[in-house]
């Protein structure tokens, strides 16, 4: 289905990356695959190094770390916003929402739309879809749109399909009205029978936790998970993201009547570069605009990677300008969400490390 | 074919490839070269195979030959 906005923009955009590094090849012992086979892997899907949270470290945790950052700078007023949206698929807890958490951790204000999201590798443009959709309402002037991940917690460290890539991360993303009646275009497909291919089996409803939940089981090829880890079906997805996406985005860019060259920017959800190189190719677009270096810096973590690829890559041109970019987010769901918008200058525009 | 099995041998990382190879047979055979070679199908022939398809095939000929089918040659 397709969405078309206006008089909306983003005006500030930070990251949080936990401090703590690992990397592909101090892990590689892990895995029970012969060294050579997992260079090879490290080499074409362009894995190094990747952060991840050290510790019980949560959801809100990474997001009050940003937002105090935000407030303590003067980049943000810790009044001066009336929605706050947490799309995240770790929870602090089942029940409250993470956004009444961290509402309440940082004592802001009552008069505050807040909702959680369950959405993961497209939840940036389904983020922004919702505050879009909220700035409708006088009484709210900003919002503010919170992705966060801490999915290396759900990760088996002996699954060499999942564990090299994945990262943890959040980025606070802040929306509001503007004068600019130039329409912002986006998409968005759902298909829920292919749900199966990334999922964390037990831990909800459906299978609760148990000891057996927590067995380490070979998927066929040498990775060993539990069903309380997360899985994912790797050639279902990269199957998916090629057949899928190249249609959506040339779909989107028909719609607005702006071709492949006029976009300065793809800024696309990060699952590992060989996929996005493949996507690029298959798109023809030059791989200098559609940057792929988020896996081997951070790791993939889902929701986070399109604010990540913009704050990592392009900090200093949309501070001071404004470049037409083309974002796309596919995954969990199955879902997938491209838009197309102007981006800058921004107020703010920054990689933080969470200590 | 000649062209295929190049570009076949290009991601298994050999000298050549021969019509009647066995895929799974070449020790470079695993699910991330199943993904390259799904890719080079993709980007040269517009063919998307699942790694499904391309597990039931067996030799290099059988390969080439799915792919004329999907292609609807």
């Amino acid at each position: 289905m397709n969405f078309t906005f206006s008089h909306r923009k983003i005006t500030g955009l930070v990251a949080i990356v936990p401090s703590n590094e690992r990397t592909f090849v101090d892990e590689m012992a892990n895995f029970n695959f012969p060294l050579a086979r997992s260079l090879k892997l490290k080499q074409v899907m362009g894995y190094d190094k990747h952060r991840i949270v050290d510790g019980p470290v949560c959801v809100s945790d990474l997001a009050c770390f940003g937002l105090q950052h935000l407030f303590d700078r003067g980049l943000l007023d810790r009044d001066g916003f009336d929605a706050l949206l947490v799309v995240t698929q770790s929870p602090d807890y089942f029940m409250p929402p993470t956004s009444s958490v961290i509402q309440g951790r940082l004592a802001l204000k009552q008069d505050m739309f807040c909702m959680d999201i369950n959405q993961g590798c497209a939840g940036f443009l389904f983020g922004l879809i919702q505050a879009f959709l909220i700035l409708e309402q006088p009484g709210v002037h900003r919002a503010v749109v919170i992705n966060a991940d801490v999915l290396s917690r759900k990760v088996s460290t002996k699954d060499r399909n999942s564990y090299p890539l994945i990262g943890d991360a959040a980025s606070i993303t802040v929306i509001e009205r503007s004068g600019d009646p130039a329409p912002i275009h986006a998409n968005l497909k759902m298909d829920g029978r292919r749900r199966e291919a990334l999922m964390i089996p037990a831990g909800g409803f459906r299978l609760p936790s148990t000891p057996e939940t927590a067995v380490l089981e070979d998927d066929g090829e040498n990775n060993f998970r539990a069903k309380d880890n997360l899985r994912m079906d790797g050639s279902a997805v990269f199957n998916f993201v090629q057949v899928e996406v190249p249609p959506m985005i040339e779909d989107l860019l028909k719609t607005a009547c702006v071709t492949a060259d006029e976009v300065d920017y793809f800024l696309f959800h990060q699952p590992n570069r060989f996929m996005l190189e493949k996507l690029a190719d298959k798109m023809k677009v030059p791989y200098e605009k559609m940057p792929s270096n988020i896996v081997e810096h951070f790791g993939n973590s889902s929701g986070v990677t399109v604010p990540l690829v913009i704050a990592y890559n392009l900090r200093e041109r949309i501070v001071t300008g404004t470049i037409r970019a083309c974002l796309a987010g596919f995954g969990v769901g199955l879902t997938w969400s491209s838009m197309l918008l102007r981006l800058g200058p921004l107020n703010f525009c920054d990689l933080i490390d969470f200590q | 074919m000649q062209d295929f099995l190049k570009e076949l041998a290009d991601v298994l990382e050999v000298d050549e490839v021969k019509d009647s190879d066995v895929l799974e047979a070449f020790p470079e055979w695993d699910s991330l070269t199943a993904l390259s070679v799904i890719a080079m199908i993709d980007a040269r022939y517009r063919v998307n195979l699942t790694a499904a398809e391309l597990k039931r095939v067996d030799t290099a000929r059988s390969l080439y030959e799915l792919i004329g089918a999907k292609n609807g040659n």
